[in-house]
């Protein structure tokens, strides 16, 4: 244990107590600011605008080359998995709001990101990168996430392999 | 039928919930003991009604019952026994009767067990807990019900999430639940004490053990839930910061605080008022991460489907707010506190920094969580705030909270002397500026790992010393050092279960520092018979093959000799899982593992028509072990601060049967 002092005589405790607690209130103002400080200094520049892809193609000028996270349903048949060469892969897959409509799709393009295991028809991606002046949207690293893995939820009886079958 | 009985046992149980809110309300109100006895005994009750519910249910998806529509989400014909006894929660609906099972045994075995030992707070108890019990049996009742029947009877069902089936992820939601649940009760008899107007600390007393065994299982559902995405996710990494798992680790701090918090007014009879905003808030917080995890009001890669519970969640975070609020104001000035701070110098304002801290990092997280919702109410647009954002705000907090986690138990209640706590650090500072000195020299870089890996080093020799120190002053006495070390931990288990607690979170703050910033990953396609080069790692790729394993699984596995320093160290087989039948793959990695580092490989790539050939990722992840033996650590400091005094249990004991003698 530390060696400490033991000072209770009492006589000054009402006068540091207010002082005290002056110094609280300072001390917490200043801890308020420096809360302040650290959260806007780690968010300038380093938020994403969340969008779907409609939402994306209705500002796509804007919205070109700033960081984003995008939510969309993938196109199974779209999916690719290319090795350009020994380190390289290329990941390729387009997202639409509604799989029902199709249009418009966002072209997904990820370097060295392994396929993830939940890439599926269907699949609902949350993507998080940038897309270039061609429509291209480029995945940051590590930027790519299925959502998962209660997602069977959202599975229509009709869609399951084994389907349900009419009376 | 069987259905039919479990959804039936159901709907009495939330009657039952009703009834026993307002017997217990109508018996205090009209001063007839008897109608609160019959409350209580309602509120036991509902545990039979909601286990056979669950039995019910559980019998369901045992027998195929594809009827059910909950059955044909999360089971299968094929699916092995235990996985269907574990799919009782691998859903939303089930798993809400399953968090309404959790509820009634904890509410059963508080008013069994604490009935006569809070006698005058079991009213208001009975009116609290019974509210938060309506709520969910109706959600489950009415909204979320697992007995909803299909239309048409389908031949089988999907199936668990082959994600959902490792160890980590079966266990992992039931520790949350557990820990979820267990802070409802000492919210309930904080609410309770304000109510009956008995604020001295009876009520923490009461609960102080339920605290700690949420906490306990809040800590391992959180610690499984990171081990889960290490081993099956396949991005090296343990924690993204997603909304989800920020909803179970925001209750967790403001727990944390209370815990620390509860210490003062046990000790000095302060921050009665702070006490009780921590334990709504930690309550509060716990509703408002079920509102997170089931409503998918914020987008987040692994949270419920989308439903129609979010505003009835987020109508009952309201009501239980203004209420709670209602009581703290109505009490204001009983909870004054008697004392005040004398010295910023003391244990008591130790507690407080540590306090402060902890909901600046809990503010922190909150705001980013929500920060979808807010930039959307104040910008008109969704914004978003991934981990390196977390972790650039929140890495200075976190240092501050490990430097005053071996600081503070140097410090005395009332007043400590700058100069002799001074005195006290010297060394432990000396040791540990050597010690970075020295990991510089090692060629160990960046300013930020180096300050933390100071702090931490700091705080664990501190703490060190704090064994070492009682330890010592038992030895004096003539007992052995095993001895006098055990006995130490047995005269006082709280504080050196607190220290060993402290322990495992500096051992995990090592690990951190180490996966975040040294984490290096690299990937190649090899033949058979090339090598990959990582750190002092060399991997070479054997073989590869394809082989039909249990049920429709189809396995392919690669074999990889590992290499430190050219030594053959190891063999690992990274390997890919296929459910043929739903076409679901599963990346399983493996790793050479050491105290050290892990070298960790997954297997992304291979095509039978290129048979020779396949890609790998690899990550070398510095020190990631110790974030799992620091969990288990902190998991047994838990264990020994929790773990009941033998004595003061047979007192308790006897007085207890002395009440019911006299009574009878």
């Amino acid at each position: 244990m530390a060696d400490t002092t033991w000072t209770n005589d009492g006589k000054d405790i009402l006068t540091e107590t207010k002082s005290n607690r002056l110094k609280f209130i300072i001390g917490g103002v200043l801890l308020v600011a420096a809360i302040a400080y650290l959260v806007v200094n780690a968010m300038s520049g380093n938020t994403q605008l969340y969008k779907t892809v409609n939402e994306y193609y209705a500002e796509q000028g804007r919205l070109t080359d700033r960081d984003l996270r995008i939510a969309g349903v993938v196109v199974g048949d779209s999916i690719q998995f290319i090795e350009v060469d020994a380190q390289t892969t290329r990941l390729e897959f387009d997202v639409v709001d509604d799989l029902d409509n199709p249009e418009p799709k966002l072209h997904i393009v990820a370097i060295n990101e392994p396929k993830p295991d939940l890439l599926q028809h269907k699949a609902q991606a949350l993507i998080e990168g940038r897309a270039d002046e061609n429509g291209v949207f480029m995945v940051n690293p590590g930027g790519l996430l299925l959502k998962c893995p209660t997602r069977y939820e959202e599975l229509d009886p009709a869609d399951h392999p084994d389907g349900i079958p009419q009376q | 039928m069987i259905a039919d009985i479990g959804y039936f046992a159901l709907l009495i149980a939330f009657v039952t919930a009703i009834y026993a809110a307002v017997a217990a309300w109508y018996g205090k109100s009209k001063d007839k003991m008897r109608w609160v006895e019959s409350a209580r005994n309602a509120t036991i009750i509902i545990l039979p009604l909601v286990v056979l519910s669950c039995a019910l249910l559980v019998t369901s998806i045992l027998r195929n019952d594809f009827s059910l529509e909950y059955v044909w989400r999360v089971s299968s014909i094929e699916m092995p026994t235990y996985l269907k006894f574990t799919s009782l929660w691998g859903g939303q609906a089930g798993s809400l009767l399953f968090w309404n099972l959790l509820l009634a045994i904890f509410t059963a075995v508080a008013m069994a067990r604490k009935w006569h030992e809070q006698k005058e707070l079991m009213p208001y108890a009975l009116i609290v807990i019974s509210m938060t019990q309506i709520f969910f049996l109706g959600l489950s009742a009415f909204v979320e019900n697992p007995f909803t029947r299909l239309d048409v009877i389908p031949p089988n069902g999907n199936g668990l999430n082959p994600l959902l089936r490792h160890p980590g992820m079966i266990i992992h939601p039931p520790m949350l639940y557990l820990g979820f649940t267990g802070f409802i009760i000492p919210y309930t008899f904080a609410i309770a004490a304000l109510m009956a107007g008995k604020l001295d600390d009876g009520w923490i007393r009461t609960t102080r053990r339920w605290t700690l065994v949420a906490w306990l299982f809040l800590s391992l559902g959180l610690i499984l839930g990171g081990r889960w995405a290490y081993d099956v996710l396949g991005w090296g990494g343990y924690w993204g910061w997603d909304p989800v798992e920020n909803a179970s680790f925001m209750p967790w701090l403001a727990g944390t605080a209370f815990l620390h918090s509860v210490m003062i007014q046990e000790k000095r009879h302060m921050f009665k008022m702070w006490n009780m905003f921590l334990i709504i808030l930690t309550y509060s917080l716990v509703i408002y991460g079920t509102f997170i995890v089931r409503s998918g009001v914020i987008s987040s890669v692994h949270s419920f489907a989308r439903s129609a519970i979010g505003p009835l969640f987020f109508a009952f975070i309201a009501i239980m707010f203004i209420f709670s609020a209602y009581w703290v104001n109505r009490r204001r000035d009983e909870l004054a506190s008697t004392n005040s701070l004398q010295s910023l110098l003391s244990r008591e304002a130790a507690f407080l920094y540590n306090n402060f801290l902890i909901l600046a990092i809990l503010a922190v997280v909150f705001l980013f969580t929500n920060y979808p919702i807010v930039s959307e109410l104040f910008t008109g647009e969704k914004g978003f705030v991934g981990p390196p954002v977390y972790e650039k705000a929140l890495a200075p907090l976190f240092g501050l909270l490990v430097l005053l986690m071996g600081v503070a138990p140097l410090t005395m209640w009332y007043r400590s002397s700058v100069k002799r706590l001074g005195r006290a650090m010297r060394w432990p500072a000396i040791a540990s500026t050597i010690t970075v000195i020295v990991l510089f020299i090692l060629n160990i870089r960046g300013w930020g790992a180096l300050v933390g890996f100071w702090a931490a080093t700091f705080a664990t020799f501190l703490t060190l010393l704090e064994f070492w120190k009682g330890t010592r002053a038992r030895m004096k006495r003539g007992e052995s050092v095993w001895a006098a070390f055990s006995n130490l931990m047995a005269r006082n288990r709280r504080r050196y279960g607190g220290y060993w607690i402290h322990m495992g979170v500096l051992i995990m703050a090592f690990g951190v520092i180490g996966v975040e910033v040294f984490q290096q990953e690299t990937q190649l396609r090899l033949e058979k018979g090339g090598s990959l080069t990582l750190g002092r790692y060399e991997m070479v790729f054997n073989d590869i093959n394809r082989f039909p394993g249990p049920d429709d699984l189809m396995i392919t596995e690669a074999t990889m000799d590992v290499y430190v320093d050219g030594r053959l160290v190891d063999t690992i087989t990274p390997r890919t899982e296929l459910y043929t039948r739903t076409g679901q793959p599963m990346t399983i990695p493996d790793a050479r593992s050491t105290i050290a580092e892990d070298f960790y490989v997954l297997l992304v790539n291979w095509e039978p028509t290129s048979a020779n050939s396949a890609t790998f990722r690899v990550f070398l992840n510095p020190l990631i072990n110790w974030v799992w033996g620091g969990g288990i650590i902190f998991v047994l400091g838990t264990l020994i601060a929790a773990w009941p005094d033998r004595k003061k249990q047979s007192v308790a004991a006897r007085s207890r049967r002395v009440a019911i003698g006299a009574a009878d």
